[in-house]
């Protein structure tokens, strides 16, 4: 709780990357867009990284 | 635990402000990644007096669109063939007007063998059902007439006065109309002496295209007579599925266009009349791809902008929209064209023309105004295409009609994924990015062509399209 507020906000970016990545990962699913959907998927993986 | 633990885990009132600013900040952020994407799944009432719905940021509003023009240089198109001049549309007699007669002869015949070959070795987007999917989807089309089907009861019949209002109100109660009967977007252009050059001289049938200061539109067998008063055009789309278009060139993805024409058809029929009960004509295509230029009207009526495909892209489906015009004496408000990016977009991506199997789409990275043949209309810059090149595969290749430029084009997305928003935002925010989102777009896989046999195991929205995208701006 007393880390500097940049380390917050650090963690609150990985946050927020990880909710865009995870949304678009679902949807290229629903779109039937199976390589953009793989590569959200890795890149969600990856982040989830989260040190 | 005991006390210290207690006293140690009180958050103070700095701590707690920090967390909370944090999460406001968080969610704040998450709310704004997608502020064009929050589905209005409930009709709302329009927030513009004329109906224009809400788009998004990067759609911008402007006086002259992204297409230079050149109006003294322009001139009335002919959509049939003019052989004296060696003019006109490539579509029907000009086909054989520009390759020759027996030259288009063994193209039509070679097309022909391939079909039926395909349809006899089944071939995936070329088997019976897929040939039976496009002869359903041709049958759902009404007649097109260039006055409509004048069986509705005009007000004088009903006992009333006409309907007035302002043009606002007008161009506002033929929004809902139309998107009611199917239209995806509708925009209005006000003719004058230069958007004029717009209307054909020549119907496709060969009918000629006059204006007249006479009240009432009428019909001969030489001729459509066009009031002056009927200076209002309608221009609306209706959506092509982008899955089914991913198919191209097959009769699996060519059912779409087929589909998105029979529907164009009946909205025209039901405008026609709805217009007539109002007290008002409604002039349409008498044919497909009558009446004028319809990319052009589009563009005016800021329903998209030009492209290397030179046909209209919009913002909301990309290039998977056929687009219908419509005159009328219903006085209208029109619209200005819209600077969205993808004028400049074009510039530096070019998969259209890479993926184009005869060649004809340009690889210039400026348009410009010198055209490739009779079929351009010169009089704005353009990246004019090569279209009997383009004809010559539609008939002795593809043998429907072929569609891979609209299915590669990296407009052409379903808009689930946020970022589709983002890159077209990016698109028109910052030019130079093209090229990377174009190299992106090839990454991820966009584009490529899909099968016509997975397309029967899909469940589907109506037509293969989302209606709801227009409604969340």
């Amino acid at each position: 709780l007393k880390r500097p507020w940049y380390e917050w906000v650090l963690w609150a970016v990985w946050f927020l990357v990880e909710i865009f990545v995870l949304q678009n990962a679902i949807a290229s699913g629903a779109e039937l867009e199976p390589r953009a959907a793989s590569i959200f998927w890795m890149t969600f993986v990856v982040l989830l990284g989260g040190v | 635990m005991n006390d210290t633990g207690k006293a140690k885990r009180a958050l103070s009132r700095r701590e707690f402000f920090k967390m909370a600013g944090i999460g406001t900040g968080a969610a704040v952020a998450a709310s704004s990644l997608q502020p064009a994407k929050v589905a209005n799944a409930a009709a709302a009432p329009y927030t513009d007096p004329a109906g224009r719905p809400a788009r998004p940021w990067w759609v911008k509003t402007v006086d002259q669109p992204t297409t230079e023009i050149d109006w003294a240089k322009m001139k009335r198109y002919s959509e049939r063939y003019i052989e004296e001049e060696g003019s006109g549309t490539v579509r029907g007699d000009g086909f054989a007007g520009y390759l020759g007669a027996e030259e288009a002869e063994r193209l039509i015949k070679q097309g022909n063998d391939k079909m039926k070959q395909r349809l006899v070795d089944n071939v995936d987007g070329y088997t019976l059902k897929d040939h039976a999917m496009s002869a359903g989807q041709s049958a759902t089309s009404v007649a097109r007439s260039f006055l409509g089907p004048q069986k509705a009861k005009t007000p004088e019949e009903r006992g009333v006065p006409k309907w007035s209002g302002t043009p606002a109100e007008g161009a506002r109660i033929l929004r809902t109309a139309l998107r009611h009967m199917g239209a995806s977007t509708i925009g209005f252009v006000e003719l004058d002496e230069n958007t004029r050059k717009l209307i054909y001289s020549i119907d496709p049938d060969g009918k000629i295209l006059e204006f007249t200061d006479e009240p009432i539109a009428s019909e001969t067998e030489t001729h459509r007579y066009i009031p002056n008063s009927c200076k209002y055009v309608i221009v609306y789309t209706v959506q092509m599925s982008e899955e089914a278009m991913k198919r191209s060139p097959t009769m699996t993805a060519s059912q779409t266009t087929t589909g998105a024409y029979s529907r164009g058809a009946q909205i025209a029929a039901g405008t026609q009349e709805f217009l007539r009960t109002l007290g008002y004509q409604g002039l349409s295509e008498a044919s497909t791809n009558a009446l004028g230029i319809a990319p052009a009207f589009g563009v005016l009526a800021g329903l998209g902008e030009m492209s290397r495909l030179n046909r209209m892209i919009t913002p909301e489906f990309g290039p998977m929209v056929r687009v219908f015009k419509m005159l009328t004496d219903l006085p209208v408000e029109p619209d200005k064209p819209i600077n969205a990016g993808i004028m400049d977009f074009c510039r530096s991506c070019k998969k259209c023309a890479e993926a184009c199997p005869s060649g004809a789409l340009s690889f210039e990275s400026e348009p410009y105004w010198e055209t490739k043949g009779g079929w351009n209309n010169a009089g704005h810059k353009a990246w004019f295409e090569d279209a009997t090149k383009c004809r010559t595969y539609w008939v002795s290749e593809a043998g429907t009609n072929c569609g891979i430029c609209f299915g590669v084009c990296p407009f052409s997305k379903k808009d689930k994924a946020w970022i589709h928003e983002w890159v077209k935002a990016g698109t028109s925010a910052a030019p130079f990015l093209a090229s990377f989102f174009r190299s992106m777009d090839d990454a991820f896989g966009y584009g490529v062509q899909k099968s016509g046999e997975d397309w029967w195991n899909l469940d589907q929205p109506e037509y293969g399209v989302d209606s709801m995208s227009v409604v969340k701006g």
